[in-house]
């Protein structure tokens, strides 16, 4: 079953953009039958909101973090995120990158790998880093005051080079070359201005953000993000998503309508929790691992009863269960709109294990709400033992790209002066 | 160099004027005549072309091979430069390649067959391309021309002087005088790899090395220098080294190139610095490499300033970004120099302390140059 949602989203997701519902059985065939080609799945790139947060989350991530070079000005940030903002909507509609690409004698302005490729739903989410207001573009005062580089948290070895950068680019599609196609594309339009700092593949989202979509799993084999924020929630989302414009009053006022976004690579040391057994596997997250069901009883869905104890006594779902510490009811209410994706990145050469784990994303009102969970999951989650966080990224997601605004472009009002 | 991939780099990229105008066609709606097709059928006995002669403009050449294993390779030249291959057409394949010829008489290359080579003749009127009409850029490829002559004039005697220490067997002089004989070839690279075997003669690296051939130039007689302390058989290699660079002064003499040809040497240029010099597999033995990357950078400029007052008047912000950008890095350089190894030719400290994190500031720095400068070809085409 996941193997067929993965294959056919790949695939005739590009066509018929429905994700599960139209991949179970035959209908996705049919939408591939020559004759009647559907029209390609997009996503406005305009909007209140940026999209890429509370779009259904796509099979595929390209994630990339970007310094500024020295010596940039706040003149260059200008033209960088106002170039980069036309190629990113040009390329969300299935277009190359605006530019010649048919002069014999230049390299063609779109380097041309998704060409024939449908855009697959693809979004372009961008974000600004605490770096970013230091003192070279004069932003200090524009930064909200909510807006601090994370504090240092329980079980992370975090590696500097693959954490932080200026901004952060998170490219979604349900086809992989597309979303990678925006990162390489991005990269090459900034050269000179900006430097990759690090970039992230993903393969299989890991949370489903809409009740429409069948609960993914994570690595682990468990169903991941049942009890997470769905976009259709309005008020949930304005309550621990979007940035109320009373949060940000004065200069900060240009992230009224965003998002924070915290990543983090999240290391699972596979290899020992494949020989865990399957009712310590349940203990540690508290739920069956095949139904998804909480271990105090139910189906999917039915909420955790954090009370419930077994008849010898102890708590149905265990005191370190992962899904008791991060329960927004445990947080005081924090919730988090989680968008993560499956990594897999080679082999650790000192001990011969796999590097593969989950690319944690989450947006959200404030990054306190992501400090609070993880102090929470410290050093009691009993996940612990099987995961370790090996990097770390913060940006501010500026709102949408007005519509019906060709001038507007991403950050315009925390640039402009 | 730049390994073995690049006799290829030759369509695109710095080739000979008197025959073509336009390396790559593919017939993108351009006015014209039509494309012709040629067959080169690959065999133990040759590589005839059919058919042998045609009108001049856009022609396709597919290079097959029916069943030589011997036999695997393809290219059309003039002047013993390599206009266009194909190489490694195992027996079943067949490749295409095209080119934009004028009339003239061309050879056919097979190596490896019992008549290797085969005369291939373009009909029509005229005979050279049409020069550039705008003055600067005349101005430009004059001054191109005279620059390739300049360094390749420094070149033979800074490498005679060090073949003689090789042959005189002087190691730490030999040692001492080996980056700055390469400096005057990495200025012009591009037009040295223009010439086929050439270059891989004058600076093949050894992974690059394919079995069964003898490694020759630069880099065998840097290995033997820095790993053996020796100069112990290498004087067969010296003499080859001399003749090697005689025989490049020669050709370089009577070549001629496009604004467009100029452009995209410099950014062959800069190919190099990014894919070989900031890795620092150029200079493996030595660790001379930023002399290399200096020169690189210096022939990148040249071809620059020749070619900018066209620039000024076709794009003046990607003129002002270029020379912003040159200043980039020739500052970024300048930190690891030290004094002069030869009168002009700067002195640099051993890659082999500069940090993995000084790297990477070069390299961010080449990057930015290379993006733009890319851009430069199609302004002046």
């Amino acid at each position: 079953m996941t193997l067929n949602r993965r294959a056919l989203l790949g695939r005739a997701g590009l066509l018929a953009g429905a994700g599960a519902a139209v991949a179970v059985s035959g209908g996705a065939l049919a939408a591939c039958a020559p004759d009647a080609p559907p029209p390609p799945a997009t996503v406005p790139f305009r909007g209140r909101y940026q999209a890429g947060i509370e779009t259904p989350s796509q099979d595929r991530l390209a994630f990339a973090a970007f310094d500024l070079e020295p010596g940039m000005t706040r003149a260059d940030l200008v033209a960088l995120l106002t170039t980069w903002s036309a190629a990113a909507e040009a390329m969300t509609r299935g277009q190359p990158v605006p530019g010649r690409s048919d002069d014999q004698n230049s390299p063609p302005a779109d380097t041309g790998e998704a060409m024939d490729l449908a855009p697959g739903n693809l979004t372009v989410t961008l974000g600004f880093g605490p770096s970013l207001f230091d003192a070279r573009f004069g932003l200090a005062d524009r930064r909200p005051a909510a807006f601090t580089t994370l504090p240092a948290l329980p079980n992370e070895i975090l590696d500097p080079a693959r954490s932080g950068g200026d901004i952060g680019v998170q490219a979604c599609s349900e086809d992989p070359q597309v979303a990678f196609h925006v990162i390489r594309n991005l990269a090459r339009l900034g050269r000179g201005t900006v430097v990759t700092r690090w970039t992230q593949l993903g393969f299989g989202r890991t949370s489903s953000t809409s009740t429409s979509q069948v609960t993914a799993r994570n690595l682990m084999g468990f169903k991941d993000g049942t009890r997470n924020i769905k976009v259709e929630d309005a008020a949930a989302m304005g309550r621990s998503v979007w940035v109320d414009p009373a949060d940000v009053p004065g200069p900060a006022s240009w992230m009224a309508g965003g998002s924070y976004l915290v990543t983090r690579r999240i290391r699972m040391i596979l290899e020992t929790w494949d020989r865990d057994p399957l009712f310590d596997q349940e203990d540690v997250f508290g739920r069956s691992k095949v139904d998804g069901a909480p271990l105090s009883g139910g189906t999917e869905f039915t909420p955790p009863d954090f009370a419930k104890t077994l008849a010898s006594g102890q708590p149905a779902i265990p005191l370190d269960a992962h899904i008791r510490l991060a329960a927004p009811e445990n947080n005081g209410g924090a919730g988090l709109l989680r968008r993560g994706y499956n990594y897999t990145d080679n082999v650790d050469p000192a001990t011969g294990l796999l590097d593969a784990g989950l690319f944690f994303i989450a947006y959200m009102r404030a990054p306190e709400q992501f400090v609070r969970i993880q102090s929470s999951l410290g050093n009691r989650d009993a996940l612990n033992e099987y995961i370790r966080h090996t990097s770390s990224a913060l940006f501010a997601c500026p709102p949408g790209v007005a519509e019906g605004d060709p001038a507007d472009y991403w950050g315009r009002r925390l640039v402009e002066a | 160099m730049s390994r073995l991939a690049r006799p290829v780099l030759c369509v695109g990229a710095l080739l000979l004027t008197t025959g073509i105008v336009a390396a790559c066609s593919s017939g993108g709606g351009q006015e014209g005549p039509p494309e012709q097709k040629v067959t080169l059928a690959l065999s133990d006995q040759g590589c005839a072309p059919q058919p042998a002669q045609v009108p001049a403009g856009p022609v396709t050449f597919t290079v097959t091979n029916t069943g030589s294993n011997a036999v695997t390779e393809g290219e059309i030249q003039q002047d013993n430069r390599i206009l266009g291959e194909k190489e490694n057409v195992t027996p079943g394949l067949s490749q295409d390649f095209s080119l934009r010829l004028d009339p003239g008489t061309y050879t056919v290359y097979c190596p490896g067959a019992a008549q290797d080579t085969a005369t291939f003749t373009v009909t029509g009127e005229g005979g050279q391309a049409p020069a550039p009409t705008d003055p600067s850029l005349t101005t430009a490829t004059a001054g191109y021309r005279q620059y390739v002559i300049e360094q390749v004039g420094l070149l033979v005697p800074a490498t005679k002087q060090f073949t003689d220490a090789v042959r005189s067997g002087d190691v730490a002089r030999a040692q001492q005088l080996f980056a700055p004989a390469r400096y005057h070839y990495e200025t012009i690279e591009p037009v040295a790899e223009s010439f086929g075997d050439l270059d891989p003669a004058i600076d093949l690296r050894e992974p690059d090395v394919e079995p069964g051939t003898d490694w020759t130039g630069f880099h065998r007689i840097e290995k033997s220098l820095w790993t053996a302390n020796t100069t112990a058989g290498m004087a067969p290699y010296a003499d080859r080294l001399d003749q090697d660079i005689a025989r490049l002064q020669q050709l370089v003499g009577t070549a001629e190139y496009q604004p467009a040809q100029i452009a995209n040497g410099g950014s062959e240029l800069l190919t190099e610095v990014s894919t070989s010099k900031i890795t620092g597999e150029e200079d493996a033995f030595s660790h001379t490499d930023l002399s290399d990357f200096d020169a690189n950078i210096a022939g990148a400029q040249e071809c620059f300033e020749l070619l900018r007052p066209a620039l000024q008047q076709r794009d003046p912000a990607l003129a002002q970004q270029l020379q912003a950008r040159f200043t980039g890095i020739t500052d970024a350089l300048q930190p690891y120099q030290r004094g002069e190894a030869a009168p002009g030719v700067p002195a640099y400290v051993s890659y082999d302390t500069v940090t993995e994190e000084q790297r990477r500031v070069l390299a961010d720095r080449v990057n930015a140059l290379a993006e733009p400068l890319s851009q430069v070809s199609g302004k002046v085409a």
